[in-house]
């Protein structure tokens, strides 16, 4: 598991310098992974779809080329192909559909929630300074000797103070109540994609196996090895080559 | 209390999170040894020195840092590595003894007491064939690492492992092979056992009595664990590698220790394929689709008419003299065959690319630190499967089987397609001079050159169409199986995860429907958290009114009502017939537009003074909530939204958030006085103050397990969400 060298939590809430680095660290990691992770699904997804539609076209531009007419048997391999490829196009929309709604989308989601944490945490910081400015006031007048213009000086400070104050510690609690939760929760709002994710690839991937196993009985040799089949693909190269009319200028 | 500064480990092997500008430079990534000698010399008066990585943010705080007097063996050597590399390393070996632990009992304890049952149930032996073979290149494995005596812990200990797993990698491979290509047997035999109730529910009685602590359900449950195991390997060692820094002795070793096993993976899936045809071949001759592809020779491609060589002839319009129909046809034919091998190719191309794009984008690759939980780890590892051997090896068989060879039979195209060209120039020829009686000498060259062209043509041109559609055939049965087997490895792949997920047993409608349902109620949340964090964001400070402005509010609220009382947020000073107005000035507002419409001047009431201002310095001005007493124990309600305004005293401020983090030590420290106090890595403690005596934040009071009570750098501690899983390594999967 990545442990991520965060500081210390402070429950005194004292040491506030360092709280904004945890806010910041943390969720601009979380930020960057998953909109690293939703640029590659969608990428991965696009691509998938891209290579479904092209074994398509393989065959079904075969099949509409006239060579299919020449041989009974070769249009029925073709269109046993053709069938096949069209069936596994369409089981591989279904489960593009259904990761569009289980994966990418909430990965999109889960994002856009960061423009406003991040903004919550430079609030959170600028109340901060506010704070830490009216509150060094108010220490100046309290050192000073305690005459009568200083005390109401002092008073005035105080009061401008108390509502700096309080907006930051609401700012601060919300953050330190949230943030925890919201890193948190990244574990019960990602599991169901990915559950997702498996399962769509598992059914595809069985139709898949379903659907060009019985393909392969229909339109190849069978029991043939790679280098079997290499070799004669290269016989039959050799036999084209050995032909006149196949010259080598 | 003297309080020296020391530098945090040189060099990080943790993948540390990628900060933007506003990192703080306590998370500093590998220093070059030179700049750190550097710093040495520059600080020895004990300056404070200032580091940062990135660019910090006006305002952002920083954590100044100076080097100390100390030597570099206080601080990590890059030998040693981080936490993070010792877990995955841990995590490797741990689970490794887990899995033999695991496989022994079930072929030892379980099986023998599966053989005592009566009536003896058939065919068990032959399920445990080949899992001695298995069994035996873990121990093997396993005594390498304990013979040498290193530890996890140890700097040469990574060095041992991939050492010991590269000298056992081909008995690995002749095991797990043999293992997989007969797994489907054993699915098949147990599935028979499954098929009588009595039976089974037997067999399960006495599984769960022979390991009640594993909660197993089925023979495969265990004699899954091979295919699994070996899959694992790979990311196991991405994993390790992930967290170990390049310059590590040992990264040369790690890597190829990774490559191996993704090598040994593909060589395991095409011995299993293998093993399948020739199992198949032997069991179902099925000649029928070669008869075919042979009949396609050369002379029933000649015999047969194109249609198409009749619609052209109409078509052109330009009868030549000489028709030679089985010439056409021929002709035609190589046409029609040349536009579809060239068409293929290009089709078959644009696949591969986008087979390419796919591999690209590795999804696998993300990190959210949820290595504890089940799901993501599956997806993990079936797609690391997926894009590193298992459509690799599918990519290549596309391009040996059939990419190359119909470029090869792309380039063949050209001598006919010239050839013919060539006969129909000498064809115009020949027809001026056929006619003609006495023929020069001349002539008669040309007539024969035709002559010989249109011969050869006829004779070799149908072998060759008939050779080409042949292969094109060969190429598309090709195409299938290449197909089925992909898939065949996939689903070899899921065997291993289907019973450790645990939606997996809904039917199809009812998990769409439930991952579903847990998109939207995620939406949801997510949008709760927002409006909450929003909601507090707008909040307006409430700053307490001066008695000038009491008595103004009071005089506003009289004549207008406490509904139309806004404030200046900033300074309005104006020209014309505006008025000017102080931030903070109370007026109420009389008209939301001026007389001419334009909403973006209100006419408002300062207090007797009447005039225009600029809406936009202008908020809604609300007045201040009673300030409660202080209170020491606030809890707020979930879900809070809306304006909350809370002031209680800074002395009584515990924060009523429930604790969703815990505090541990994130590397090894070595006390040196009695002020400090020892860690080792990965030690919860509980923080007791997060300063020292003098307040600096560098240092905290912590107290330590066993209860000691000491010092120790605050950047030695890190924070671990609750809940995550922090068990001991391989606590996450059954192994």
């Amino acid at each position: 598991s990545n442990w991520l060298p965060f500081l210390v939590w402070f429950q005194f809430s004292n040491s506030h310098m360092f709280i904004n680095d945890v806010f910041t660290s943390c969720g601009q990691w979380l930020e960057d992974q998953t909109k690293k992770l939703h640029k590659d699904m969608k990428k991965s997804t696009e691509a998938d779809l891209a290579m479904s539609k092209a074994a398509v076209k393989i065959s079904a531009d075969l099949l509409s080329n006239p060579l299919c007419e020449q041989d009974q048997a070769f249009l029925d391999s073709m269109n046993a192909l053709d069938t096949a490829m069209k069936r596994m196009d369409s089981f591989n929309q279904e489960k593009v559909n259904q990761i569009q709604k289980t994966v990418i989308d909430p990965l999109k989601k889960y994002s856009g929630v960061f423009p406003s944490l991040n903004m919550a945490v430079k609030r959170r910081e600028q109340a901060l300074q506010d704070y830490k400015r009216l509150q060094s006031k108010v220490e100046k007048y309290e050192e000073k000797e305690k005459t009568g213009p200083v005390m109401v000086k002092l008073h005035q400070a105080r009061e401008e103070l108390r509502p700096v104050r309080d907006d930051f510690e609401a700012k601060n609690k919300q953050l330190l109540d949230e943030m925890p939760k919201f890193y948190h929760s990244r574990i019960d709002y990602f599991q169901p994609s990915f559950e997702a994710l498996i399962r769509a690839q598992v059914v595809y991937f069985t139709e898949m196996y379903k659907i060009f196993n019985d393909l392969t009985d229909q339109i190849d040799q069978a029991g043939l090895t790679d280098e079997q089949r290499e070799r004669e693909t290269e016989a039959k190269l050799s036999e084209l080559r050995a032909l006149s009319i196949v010259a080598d200028d | 209390m003297e309080v020296p500064r020391r530098l945090p480990p040189s060099s990080f092997t943790l993948t540390l999170p990628k900060p933007a500008a506003s990192a703080p430079a306590s998370f500093v990534p590998e220093k070059d040894p030179e700049e750190e000698e550097n710093l040495r010399e520059e600080d020895e008066a004990g300056e404070e020195t200032f580091i940062s990585t990135e660019e910090a943010e006006p305002g952002a705080s920083v954590v100044e840092r100076s080097n100390s007097n100390l030597s570099s063996r206080d601080s990590f050597s890059e030998e040693s590595g981080g936490p993070m590399q010792l877990m995955a390393i841990e995590e490797l070996v741990q689970s490794e003894r887990n899995y033999l632990r695991l496989l022994q009992l079930s072929t030892v304890t379980i099986r023998g007491n599966l053989l005592k049952l009566q009536p003896p149930l058939l065919n068990l032996n032959s399920m445990f064939l080949h899992v001695d073979e298995v069994m035996d290149a873990s121990s093997r494995l396993l005594s390498l690492l304990d013979q040498k005596r290193v530890r996890p812990g140890d700097p040469l200990f990574l060095q041992t492992l991939c050492e010991s797993f590269l000298s056992l990698s081909s008995d690995i491979e002749a095991a797990y092979k043999e293992y997989l290509a007969n797994y489907n047997h054993i699915t098949v035999v147990e599935n028979s056992y499954k098929q009588r109730e009595g039976l089974w529910n037997e067999i399960v009685r006495v599984i769960k009595a022979s390991a009640p602590e594993v909660n197993a359900t089925s023979l495969t449950f265990f004699l899954v664990m091979p295919v699994q195991r070996i899959a694992r390997y790979p990311l196991l060692l991405q994993t390790i590698q992930k967290h170990t820094d390049p310059a590590h002795p040992a990264y040369a070793l790690l890597e190829h220790t990774a490559h191996t096993s993704i090598a040994l993976n593909c060589g395991i899936n095409e011995y299993k394929r293998f093993r399948e045809v020739a199992d198949k071949y032997k069991k179902t001759e099925t000649l029928t689709i070669k008869d075919k592809i042979n009949r396609l020779n050369s002379h029933s491609i000649a015999k047969k008419t194109a249609r198409l060589s009749q619609q052209i002839k109409h078509e052109t319009g330009i009868t030549p003299k000489l028709v030679d129909e089985e010439f056409d046809a021929l002709q035609d034919f190589f046409y029609v065959l040349e536009h579809g091998i060239l068409e293929l190719l290009e089709n078959v191309e644009t696949y591969l690319h986008h087979l390419q794009g796919f591999l690209a984008c590795r999804t696998e690759e993300f990190d959210l630190d949820m290595d504890g939980e089940k799901a993501p780890i599956c997806y993990k590892e079936i797609t690391t499967a997926l894009r590193q051997w298992i459509l690799p090896t599918f990519e290549k068989r596309m391009r040996t089987l059939i990419h190359r060879p119909l470029c090869a039979l792309r380039d063949l195209l050209v001598g006919p397609r010239n050839l013919i060209r060539k006969r129909l120039d000498k064809l115009l020829d020949y027809e001026l001079i056929e006619a003609k009686s006495n023929l020069s000498y001349e002539e008669h060259a040309v007539a024969n050159t035709y002559r010989t062209i249109n011969t050869l043509l006829l004779n070799e041109l149908p072998q060759f169409n008939g050779v080409a559609l042949q292969m094109i055939w060969s190429m598309l049965g090709t195409f299938s199986c290449l197909h089925r087997d992909l898939a065949s490895d996939m689903e070899q792949l899921f065997q291993s995860f289907a019973q450790q997920l645990p939606h997996s047993s809904l039917s199809p409608g009812a998990f769409w429907e439930w991952a579903e349902s847990m998109a939207l109620e995620g939406a949801r949340r997510l949008e709760t958290l927002c409006r909450s964090v929003e909601d507090t964001l707008n909040a307006p400070v409430v700053q307490p009114l001066s008695p000038s402005s009491q008595r103004r509010l009071k005089q506003l609220m009289d004549k207008h009502g406490s509904g139309k009382i806004w404030q200046a947020a900033a300074v309005v000073s104006s020209r014309d017939l505006d008025l000017n107005l102080a931030k903070g000035e109370l007026v109420a507002v009389i008209s939301e537009m001026d007389t001419r419409g334009d909403r973006r001047r209100w006419l408002v009431d300062a207090g007797g003074r009447r005039g225009y201002a600029p809406s936009s310095k202008l908020i809604r001005y609300h007045q201040p909530a009673e300030d409660p007493p202080p209170s020491p124990h606030l809890t707020l309600p979930d879900g809070v939204t809306g304006i909350r305004r809370h002031s209680y005293s800074p002395e009584s401020r515990p924060l009523t958030s429930q604790p969703c983090f815990q505090v541990m030590a994130a590397y090894d420290f070595a006390a040196r006085g009695s002020h400090e106090v020892s860690l080792r890595a990965g030690e919860r403690v509980r923080v007791l103050e997060p300063h020292d005596k003098r307040g600096n934040p560098e240092w905290s009071l912590v107290e330590a397990r066993g209860g000691q009570r000491g010092y120790v750098p605050s950047n030695y501690l890190t924070l671990m969400p609750l809940g995550v899983g922090v068990g001991p390594p391989g606590s996450y999967l059954p192994h």
